[in-house]
Order: C-alpha cells, then structure tokens, then sequence
C-alpha cells in the first residue's frame, strides 16, 4: 500500500490553485459579457445612478463561488483579486483603483469564512459571505476610494447598503446554487466540494 | 524532496529510457464504486514502444497518470501493490516523465512559445544556460524550427500545440514519454507529423514509449508492442503489433470494444433512398462568423429530403461556419438563404429570422462539443426539451401535446440505449453517451433538416456505427442530413452528396484567429515595451493612487495632460489610444451625470425633477469626479500597451517574492481567456440551437442567461483540471524552479518609476497651489 502523506486542510494543491485561476478567468468573462448587458441596466438607473449598486453583486461572486469550490483559505481573496486583475488588464474604467476594490470585496467573504474556521460552507455562511463582500466592497467605493464621496449622506448609506443586498443574492444565494449545480455536473470530481450537492444547505460540511 | 534527482536527471542529457514493472497494481478513485485498475503485472522494458488498448474505462488513463505521478493517494483514494520506474516507487517521482494528453489547449501552459518550452524544465529546476540551449534544439525536432520564440501559442492549430507540447516534454529529457489519445482532437492532416516526431523524440532520446489510442492506423507498424487491458483488472492480451493486421480473432475483439483497428470500416445498411422535396437552397451565399471576420466564397446548394450532404474541406475554409449558418444561427454574409413553404410552414422565408422555439421543430443543429447544448439536469428532461419548447412557441398544428412528448422521449431513450440513464445528469455520462444524447436531444424535435458539426471526431467505432445507423434511419423517415466532417468513411455510409470548401486564396498560410478580447496584445517596439513591468506598474500606481484623496479638477488634468504627453513613449497614436479607452471617457462621464443628479446641491439651482435637482454646486462636483475617474483610468492604457502580463508575472515572482506557484497558475488560466470567451459566443448559439433564447417573461430570460454561466463555468473547470494534470505532470509546485527569463532592474527602469512618484506628487501639488484640494475623507 502506498500511502502518500495526505495534504493538510489549508494547503494548496496544484489543481486547486489552477481551478481557483480558471474560475477567475471565467469570471472575467463574465464580466466581459456582464458589461455588454449592463450598459442597458445602466441607462435604466440613468434617472436614478444609486440604482447602479443593485447590480453590482456580479462583480463580487468570484469571491463566494471561488471559496465554495477550492474550500481553502484565501480562496475568496485570491479569486476575488485575480478576477479584478483580468478586468484591470482588460481595460477597466477604474484603473488600477479596481485592484484594491478586488482586495477589499475579497476580504469581506474571506473574514466570513474565517469566522467559521473554513468548516462551514452552507447555505447560511454563502449568504452572509454574500452580504459582508457586498458591505466590504460598498464601504470601499463610498469611504475609501471616494468614487461616490460627493453623493449626499442618505445616498451613500443607501449605496453601502444596496450593494451589500446585491452581494446577497447574486454573489451569496446564486452562487451557492452555481456550486451545488456544478457538483452535480461531476466537474468538481478533483475537489474537495465534489460532493457539495449532498449536503444538507444548512448543515455542517 | 524528490525533485532534486529528477533535477538532476533531467540536467543530463541521458540516451536511456526506464523500465517499468508494475506488481499487482491497482488504483480506486475517490467516490468510484469499483477500482479504475486492479491486479495489473506487466514490466515494460527501457526503450520499448508500447500501445496501449482497452475498452473505454479499462483503465488506461488511470495507468499513465500514475506512472506520470499525477495520482495522489489519501484517504479516500487508494493504490493497491506496486509501481515502480527503474526499481523506484512511482509516485516518488525520482525521473522526469513526459505526459501528453488529447485536448491541445491544455496542453500547453504558457502564452510565447518560448516560454512554453522552458516551462517543464525550469519546475525541474534545471540551470537555465542549459534551458536555453535547449530549446531551439527541440522545437526543431518538432518540426516547428522556423517559428519564432516570441510566437503566442494561441496562435497555433491544434496539431502544432500538440507538437509544441512535445517540445516541452523533451526540453525536460524525460526517459519515460506518455501520451493519452494524442491526436484524437487534432485534424488528419495534423496526425502524421505529430506520430513522426513522437517517434523521432523516442528514437533519439532512447526513452520508453506508451501510447493510448483507439485509432491505430498511425501508430500500429511503428511500434514494439501492444498491450491490450481488460476490463475488470489485468492484461488480457500482450501481442506481436502484426497480430493488428493479421490476427482475425483479435481484430474482431478489440473492434468489438470499439477500437478502429487498421483498415476496420463497421458495416452498415444501404439507405437506398430517392431524394425528396426540396427544402433549404442556399443561392450565391457566403458566410461568416461576424462582420469583420473573413468569407467564404459563394456557395450554392439545395437540401432535399432523404438527402444527405457532407461538407469537406481543409481547415479554416468556413465549413463549421456554413453549418451555423445553414441552422438558422448565423445570417448569411451576402446572397441568401431560403426555405420552401414545405419547411419554413407559415414562418418567414429566412431561418435566421425564426424564433428559436420554431427553429428547433425545423432545422436541428448537433455542436461538436455535446456539453455545450446540455440545459437541463437529467437525460429525461434533456429529450422533452425541444418538444416542449417546440408545443410551447405554438407552431402551426399543436404537433407534440405533451402525452405525444412523453412518447416520443420513451421511444428515443430506447433506441439510443440510455433508457437506464434516463434520471443521470447529462454531464456525467461518458463520451460515446454523450454524443449519442446530442444527437437526440436534436431528433425530439422531429426536425425536417438535421445539421451535425464533425460527428463522428475522436468517437470510437461503437459510437461511429450507432450514430451512422441513426442518421441512416432519419434519411429514410424523410429527413435531411447535413454533415461537416473529414471522414470520408461516414459520407460513403450516408450516400452523401459531397460538397467541397476550399480556403479564399488570399488568406492561405493565415495564422489561426483569436477571437474575443485579448490579454497580452502584441507590444510592438515601443520604448515603454523594454522597461521594467514592476517599474512601470508602480509608477503608474505612484501617479494615480494619490488621485484617491482628492476629488478636484487641478490634479485630474495634470494626470490627464502627462499621460497624453507620454503616448508616443508607448508608441501610441492618439486613434489607437481612443480606441483603446473610449469606454473609459464614457464612464467618466457617466459618472459625472450621476453626481451631478444625486450629489449635495449648493448654488443655483439649474434643474429641479422633485427629489432629485441639479445645481451648480453638484454640476461642479460631477464634473470634477469625472475628471477624476478618467485620470485614474487612462495611464493604465500605457501600462497594458506596453507590459506582457508573462513579464509582469515573472517580474513580480522574481523581484517581489510573490508565491510562483499563484503566480503561474494565475497566467496559465489567464491563457484561457480568448478560448473561454469563445466558448461562451458558441453556447450562445448552441443554446439557441436548442431553443432556448426566445422566451417571453424576464424571469426565464434571467434564467437562461444564468444557465450558459453555469455552462460555461462546467467547461472552465474541466479545462482547469486538464490543464492542472499537465502542470503537473510538467514538476509543476515541485520544488525550486529556475527561470529562463530573468528579470532586471536597471538605472532606466527607476528612473521611470521616480517619474511615476515625482508626477503624482505634482498633481496634489498643482492643486494644493491651485486651492482646489478637496479631501476625500472628511
């Protein structure tokens, strides 16, 4: 019998960091046919811009989707980052600012799935990673990078809040349901989540 | 750690393949109700070329992976026995080993050719010195000689990625070469030169060969031995490769199991038909992909019932094309397209003009790829999709009630054999299922005109004779058949009509097109192209992150006004340059527009729409955010013009100590981005192939749109865990690695980056004199 020493809990196995780069290369995708339909939303909040956060959950699901799968630490930052690198090489309207925009979303899911010591990856801890990555990233644009620092308070608040309910359904609910198709799919076969659609949404993993 | 050997292993250039034994060997895969392999006894002598044969899942793949060291064992999967490489244990890893699987885009790892090649040898941590010497050396045993080392390996055919892959394998001096299926995803034309240069590889470096494939007429007279396993464990034939010739008995089996053992043809009926209406007639037509894509050159054709009709042609000479377009997918380029009232009952003359729903009950399209028209979650539901949608887009006589849908997905299931499949998800069932599913999931519809891209590539003769069978009954039931193929064997079968593309002279020799947007566009000579990227990207970060703390006009304009300034550096025009940040400008403005409306009102009032008003104060702030916003956007144009994110990568590993191992995953799955895009354009259509797209409630469209995501994230992690074995394979995350491309830092490189803080600096400068100075945080 040969027993080869099993890799920890935490460690990173080649073929987790290369579907952790691939997801995010999709996700850029994503974004990339995301931008094509979403100058059309966009002219819809034309009348109203604030709206504009009700659909920014789509640039923070990599940080959800990419723990989900690898189920490793930094798994939400690396992939939330790398995705925000791919649409900065792209050419992204906020210049580098978006890398620090990535890091800051990452974080957000990242803190949540630390909280659970990375044992946790139901239902409950995708929404609230969701939610917090959505928070994370809407502090950020409002408080750090200032992009809206000249939107009146109620609007700002609104903004922080609006992207955090954004996060949670798209980037937390979505995307836990985007893990547990995949792993019906079989494609998750190398992974730790290969079996992710048998378990319970609100049990323990 | 073990790779120190291999290193050194690889640093020789050894003439000595290895031996392999393997004493009752045998591997269980996690979450497998039985073994992949059990009780394998066979020993491989240095040197040997040996083929490799069994029934789809006999095991094959299984072997090579632990021989190339890819498997690894824990607690839920097990190796039984031994496997060893020259007396040591495999999954030690002490020799290098070559591993070449068949799908080519994963094969490769690295986005110049060059690069690509070292890649293998640098995880080994072989000197570079060595390496580069190398290099040239292989790509010439190859056959790639005269490309030059900058090429982008996006650029190449499949065949050549194949043989690029090679390259790779031999700069690590590998004594053991493995290759799974290589040429089962290449054209014919591609399949010769790579066999002569596997073959040469193994002639010349001495090393041990094994071959997995099911078509054998390439390899069957080139090589020493032919191992056949079976299916429950074991070997069950060990032969003389003559007996493949020779020997009826075993052709007889091993084409049984579906195996295209030299000179098989599997026997078929006649379809005897007479050709019926006409149906499609394409007149004076050419196609294209898009409007700036090339054409093809004009085609006319008819499609009759009970007629058959296979286009030929070499590569990219537009016959994927003329089928997308033939299935109503794509609109003609130029001349037209017209169905007979017989086809088109009651809708528009032009199928490109049909709602998918009505599409599908008329002209059916089977992709190449069967994953991509998979939309629902079972087999079952697979097969009532079309009809349904079919029922539910209302054409003209309610032809499938949905008593008649559950009929009709009894009666397919059983004629394709999958009645036991029937509740399994679409994507788990294996190659030969899959395509026949395709095909069917086409046929529910009842079309009148079926359209199939390469059928039958990479399938095996089982899978060959069923879906030739199928197509034979459609053509007698009156339907009409398209097929895009180089396989003239199927033509005959089909009776076909024989239609023949060739390429537009003009563009012979052309490279391949690489669609969708781009990562590393070519850099041209510019002298920003030879600095420093980790310069450059600092002092682009040093020249706007500052940005941040203020919102005022003063310092957006300085960053604007220097970054205009220093296009010619970049070697920019100032087109290229619009062309490049245009949707940077507009957003910008866009931005602008929203503070103007929603930012804290001071000032005249200028326009009041009830609760939101726009004022001068808030025209004003929108103004100076929008400046902003662009003085943040715009310098990265000057970066991404002039930096290869390969340079950056290495850079930013070399110099800056971020973890390698990120690092190159992270450029190895961006490698993917132009293929990925791509995919998602062909699901698109495929989806629409199936009927999905013309659905009347934003729900259901929301819900489609999220259904090609998930589509395309099932490919996306099938090519990542491809592409994770052959880094793997290739030492990859091993140990120390070398690098071919050293990065430096020169007196040049820090005076750009001082340029970068010195500009930054001035722009708050400028506007703390100009009194504009406006703090973000307060």
């Amino acid at each position: 019998m040969n027993v080869a020493p099993a890799t920890t809990r935490a460690q990173w196995r080649v073929v987790d960091i290369v579907v952790a780069s691939v997801i995010a290369v999709a996700s850029g995708v994503i974004f990339w046919a995301w931008n094509a339909g979403y100058g059309f939303f966009s002219l819809a909040f034309v009348a109203f811009p604030p709206g504009n956060a009700l659909l920014s959950g789509v640039w923070l699901f990599p940080a959800v989707l990419g723990a989900l799968i690898i189920r490793k630490p930094g798994a939400a930052l690396y992939c939330e980052l790398l995705a925000a690198i791919i649409s900065a090489l792209l050419g992204s309207q906020w210049g580098l600012g978006v890398l620090i925009s990535g890091a800051i979303q990452g974080l957000g899911a990242e803190l949540i799935f630390a909280a659970f010591r990375y044992r946790r990856w139901n239902l409950p801890v995708a929404l609230l990673a969701g939610f917090m990555t959505g928070i994370f990233g809407g502090i950020g644009e409002v408080y750090l990078l200032g992009y809206n620092a000249k939107y009146t308070e109620a609007m700002k608040l609104f903004h922080v809040f609006a992207t955090g309910i954004s996060g949670l359904v798209i980037a937390g609910l979505l995307t836990w349901l985007a893990a547990r198709a995949l792993a019906k799919t079989g494609a998750l076969g190398a992974l730790t989540s290969r079996s992710a659609h048998l378990e319970s949404p609100w049990g323990r993993a | 750690m073990s790779s120190t050997s291999a290193a050194r292993t690889a640093e020789r250039t050894s003439k000595r393949g290895l031996e392999i034994l393997a004493t009752d060997f045998g591997w269980h895969h996690a979450e497998r109700e039985v073994p992949a392999l059990a009780g394998l006894n066979v020993r491989i002598p240095a040197g040997q070329k040996v083929l490799l044969l069994g029934a789809s899942g006999a095991g094959k793949s299984t072997l090579l992976h632990a021989l190339a060291g890819v498997l690894e064992a824990d607690e839920r999967q097990i190796s039984t026995g031994e496997l060893k490489i020259q007396q040591q244990d495999a999954f030690a890893r002490k020799f290098p080993v070559g591993l070449m699987q068949q799908d080519p885009e994963t094969q490769i790892v690295q986005s110049r050719v060059g690069d690509d090649i070292a890649f293998g040898a640098e995880n080994l941590g072989v000197a570079p010195e060595i390496i580069r010497a190398r290099i040239p050396q292989v790509l010439k045993e190859v056959g790639l000689g005269d490309l030059d080392l900058g090429h982008r390996t996006q650029e190449l055919s499949g065949g050549q990625k194949q043989r690029l892959a090679l390259a790779g394998i031999l700069a690590m001096n590998p004594g053991l070469m493995l290759l799974d299926e290589p040429t089962a995803n290449i054209d014919p034309a591609g399949i010769e030169p790579l066999r002569d240069a596997v073959l040469a590889a193994a002639e010349s470096t001495g090393a041990t060969l094994i071959v997995v494939e099911h078509r054998l007429q390439a390899w069957a007279k080139h090589v020493d031995r032919v191992l056949v396993l079976a299916p429950g464990g074991g070997i069950a034939h060990d032969l003389n490769p003559q007996a493949l010739f020779d020997d009826e008995k075993i052709r007889r089996e091993l084409a049984a199991s579906g195996i295209w053992v030299p000179g098989f043809v599997p026997e078929t009926e006649p379809v005897g038909t007479s050709p019926g209406a006409q149906l499609l007639t394409a007149a004076q037509m050419q196609v294209s992909r898009s409007v700036h894509a090339i054409r093809t050159q004009p085609i006319n054709l008819e499609l009759r019932a009970s007629r058959a009709l296979v286009v030929l042609g070499e590569n990219g000479a537009g016959k994927s094309t003329l089928a997308l377009t033939l299935g109503g997918l794509l609109e003609p380029a130029s001349g037209t397209l017209e169905a007979s009232p017989q086809l088109s009952q009651g809708q528009g003359s032009e199928p490109f003009s049909w709602r998918a729903g009505v599409l599908v009950g008329r002209i059916g399209t089977v992709f190449q790829e069967p994953e991509h028209q998979f939309v629902t979650q079972s087999v079952r539901e697979e097969l009532a999709f079309a009809p349904t949608r079919a029922r539910l887009a209302g054409s003209a006589q309610d032809q499938h009630a949905a008593q008649a849908v559950e009929r009709r997905v009894a009666e397919l299931l059983e004629r394709l054999g999958l009645t036991a499949l029937a509740d399994a998800n679409p994507f788990t069932l294996s190659g030969g299922e899959k395509r026949r599913l395709s095909v069917a999931t086409v046929l529910a519809a009842s079309p009148d005109v079926l359209i199939l891209d390469e059928p039958t590539f990479g399938q095996d003769a089982n899978t060959w004779l069923e879906l030739a069978k199928i197509l034979i009954e459609e053509l007698r039931a009156g339907t009409s058949v398209v097929a895009v193929t180089h396989d003239t064997d199927f033509a005959r079968a089909l009776e076909a009509t024989e239609l023949h593309l060739t390429r537009e002279p003009d563009d012979a020799g052309r490279r391949i097109d690489v669609q969708g947007p781009m990562l590393d566009a070519p850099l041209g000579r510019s002298w920003l192209a030879k600095i420093n990227p980790l310069a450059k990207l600092g002092a682009v970060a040093a020249a706007t992150l500052p940005l941040i703390s203020t919102i005022d006009w003063v310092s957006a304009c300085v960053i604007i006004t220097a970054t205009l300034l220093a296009l010619p550096l970049a070697g920019l025009s100032v087109g290229r340059f619009l062309s490049r940040s245009w949707p940077l400008i507009i957003a910008g403005a866009l931005a602008a527009w929203g503070i103007a409306l929603v930012g804290e009102d001071s000032g005249a009032t200028l326009l009041n729409l009830g609760i939101l008003s726009i004022s001068e104060g808030s025209v004003h702030a929108g103004i100076a955010t929008g400046l902003r916003a662009m003085a943040l956007a715009v310098p990265t144009v000057l970066l991404l013009s002039s930096t290869n994110p390969s340079d950056l990568g290495g850079a930013l590993a070399q110099q800056l100590k971020v973890p390698h191992r990120f690092v190159l995953g992270a450029l190895a799955g961006m490698r993917l981005l132009g293929l990925l895009v791509e995919e998602f354009t062909t699901l698109t259509l495929a989806r629409r192939a199936r009927g999905v797209g013309d659905l009347r409630s934003p729900v259901q469209r929301v819900k489609a749109r999220l259904g090609q995501v998930l589509a395309l994230l099932v490919q996306a992690l099938r090519r990542a865990g491809r592409l994770a074995v052959t880094m793997e394979a290739k030492g990859f995350g091993s140990g120390t690695r070398t690098w071919v491309r050293s990065a430096t830092f020169t007196w040049r490189d820090a005076g750009v980056l001082a340029a970068g803080v010195l500009l930054g600096t001035a722009a708050i400068g400028a506007a703390l004199w100009a009194g504009t100075f406006n703090l973000v945080w307060t």
